[in-house]
């Protein structure tokens, strides 16, 4: 039983990932139809992934009206908004323009799903200033170079900014505009490196230990 | 989509961009309802994505048409679902070490590729072209070359961070505030844009093409709060005021 629990499934994440990383350095027609396969056999796996999960939701939320939790009511909208995406999606087989004109499924999409999802992003802004007035208290150098840094970001983004900078600093003759490049083209981009170095070197020792079985804690126990 | 339609739409995009903002003001009813329609309509949009991107066209389609080899994906994918049964979850098990060795395996060549040799590449690379550089971007290169090796130092915990690599690692800290900083920012102005987008929306919604959806929705939350705090008056304890 051992050996079907858990040497098999080592056996399937050291050959899968072997041969994955061989089809790449090896040009070849076969290494090539091999890593096409993969990815649609993976496109398949993660939509039965993404099913776990909505199981999972509704399994959740069924619990809750079920046993009228507190705020069961709400865990109706769940399932409201499940369908009013899903019902649509149906009737004009997941499309959302027909000959030029908008589906159902293009009308929840927009403003159901569209007018849902940018908003709550949208509410972030509010949240992040008001975190950054509460902790963006100039401490150390570093806190007032990341401060500066953040500032002359907003600033030269609005023309407010621009004006503010073109009538105090205009006398330099670099606009906001020009700065803000450099800071995004030369230090932002030394310090954006060395995090991406460190984090590829932590991928690939990763990866290798899934690999060859040193990591395995994403099987669970037993 | 007939005219009516769209003046529904109007309404709901408003009902929903107005409930989700009054969360700025105190948790209510109205957000809560609008957040978990939210999950529910995100759900069924992937939820079709994948039924009409790949469960149909990547496995039904191929079945109908004799191609069985699709059932093993296919067979690997429902071995997740196995977890919701204690006894047999272990079959999950070959779903998920499917997933694991293609993502550990296409990322080591990936990785190496785009984050590693290509951002070493990045930071050598100009000096190659020195003759014809002016200075300033020679400087530059030397501020871009010596900050990336500054931040690796910071990163490198082999060796005790003291005299000279403690003070290389705190100059590759002031390169890290640099772009933590200028992250920050553009994360900032992409969320205001987002904002913008939704205030132009409503703007939109408040015509009299729509009905003043927008005003009427606002002033009706607005009423509902005002009965609220005068006839319900006792705040409970999910219903606290936004921070």
């Amino acid at each position: 039983m051992k050996f079907i629990k858990k040497q098999i499934p080592l056996a399937i994440v050291m050959v899968t990932g072997l041969l994955m990383v061989a089809s790449y350095y090896i040009p070849h027609k076969y290494s090539v139809d091999y890593v096409e396969l993969m990815n649609k056999w993976e496109n398949i796996v993660s939509a039965f992934a993404f099913l776990l999960g909505l199981v999972s939701l509704f399994y959740s939320h069924y619990g809750k009206i079920k046993r009228k939790a507190d705020g069961w009511g709400y865990s109706l909208f769940v399932y409201i908004g499940f369908l009013a995406m899903v019902v649509p999606a149906m009737m004009t087989d997941g499309r959302q323009m027909v000959d030029g004109q908008v589906t159902s499924l293009g009308w929840s999409f927009r403003y159901i799903y569209n007018a849902l999802s940018s908003t709550m992003f949208a509410v972030l802004a509010f949240y992040i200033v008001s975190t950054a007035y509460r902790s963006f208290r100039i401490k150390s150098r570093q806190a007032f170079v990341l401060f500066v840094a953040a500032f002359v970001l907003i600033l030269g983004k609005v023309p407010l900014g621009q004006m503010i900078w073109d009538s105090l600093l205009g006398w330099t003759g670099q606009g906001v505009a020009d700065i803000i490049e450099w800071i995004m083209q030369v230090p932002a981009v030394a310090g954006k490196r060395g995090i991406m170095i460190g984090i590829a070197i932590g991928a690939i020792v990763t990866s290798l230990k899934i690999i060859f079985g040193i990591e395995k804690q994403y099987m669970g126990k037993d | 989509m007939s005219e009516t339609w769209m003046i529904a739409g109007g309404w709901m995009a408003a009902g929903l961009t107005i409930f989700l903002f009054s969360f700025l003001y105190r948790d209510n009813p109205f957000f809560k309802a609008a957040e978990h329609l939210y999950l529910g309509a995100g759900m069924g949009w992937w939820f079709q994505v994948y039924l009409f991107n790949i469960w149909k066209p990547k496995v039904w389609e191929p079945l109908l048409s004799g191609d069985f080899f699709v059932l093993i994906p296919a067979v690997l994918g429902l071995s997740l679902v196995t977890q919701f049964i204690p006894r047999i979850s272990w079959i999950s098990r070959y779903g998920f070490t499917f997933m694991m060795g293609y993502g550990a395996g296409l990322a080591i060549p990936a990785t190496l590729s785009t984050d590693f040799m290509s951002q070493i590449a990045g930071a050598i690379q100009p000096f190659t072209a020195l003759a014809t550089m002016t200075p300033m971007m020679i400087f530059n290169s030397l501020v871009v070359a010596g900050g990336t090796i500054c931040v690796l130092f910071y990163f490198f915990f082999s060796v005790e961070h003291k005299g000279a690599v403690k003070k290389i690692s705190n100059i590759g800290i002031y390169f890290l505030m640099i772009y933590f900083g200028a992250a920050f920012g553009n994360t900032v102005m992409a969320r205001f844009s987002l904002l913008y987008g939704r205030f132009d929306d409503l703007y939109t919604f408040s015509g009299a093409n729509y009905f003043y959806a927008s005003q009427i929705l606002l002033i009706a939350l607005v009423a509902y709060f005002i009965l609220h705090s005068f006839l319900g008056g006792k705040k409970t304890e999910e219903e606290e005021p936004a921070h």
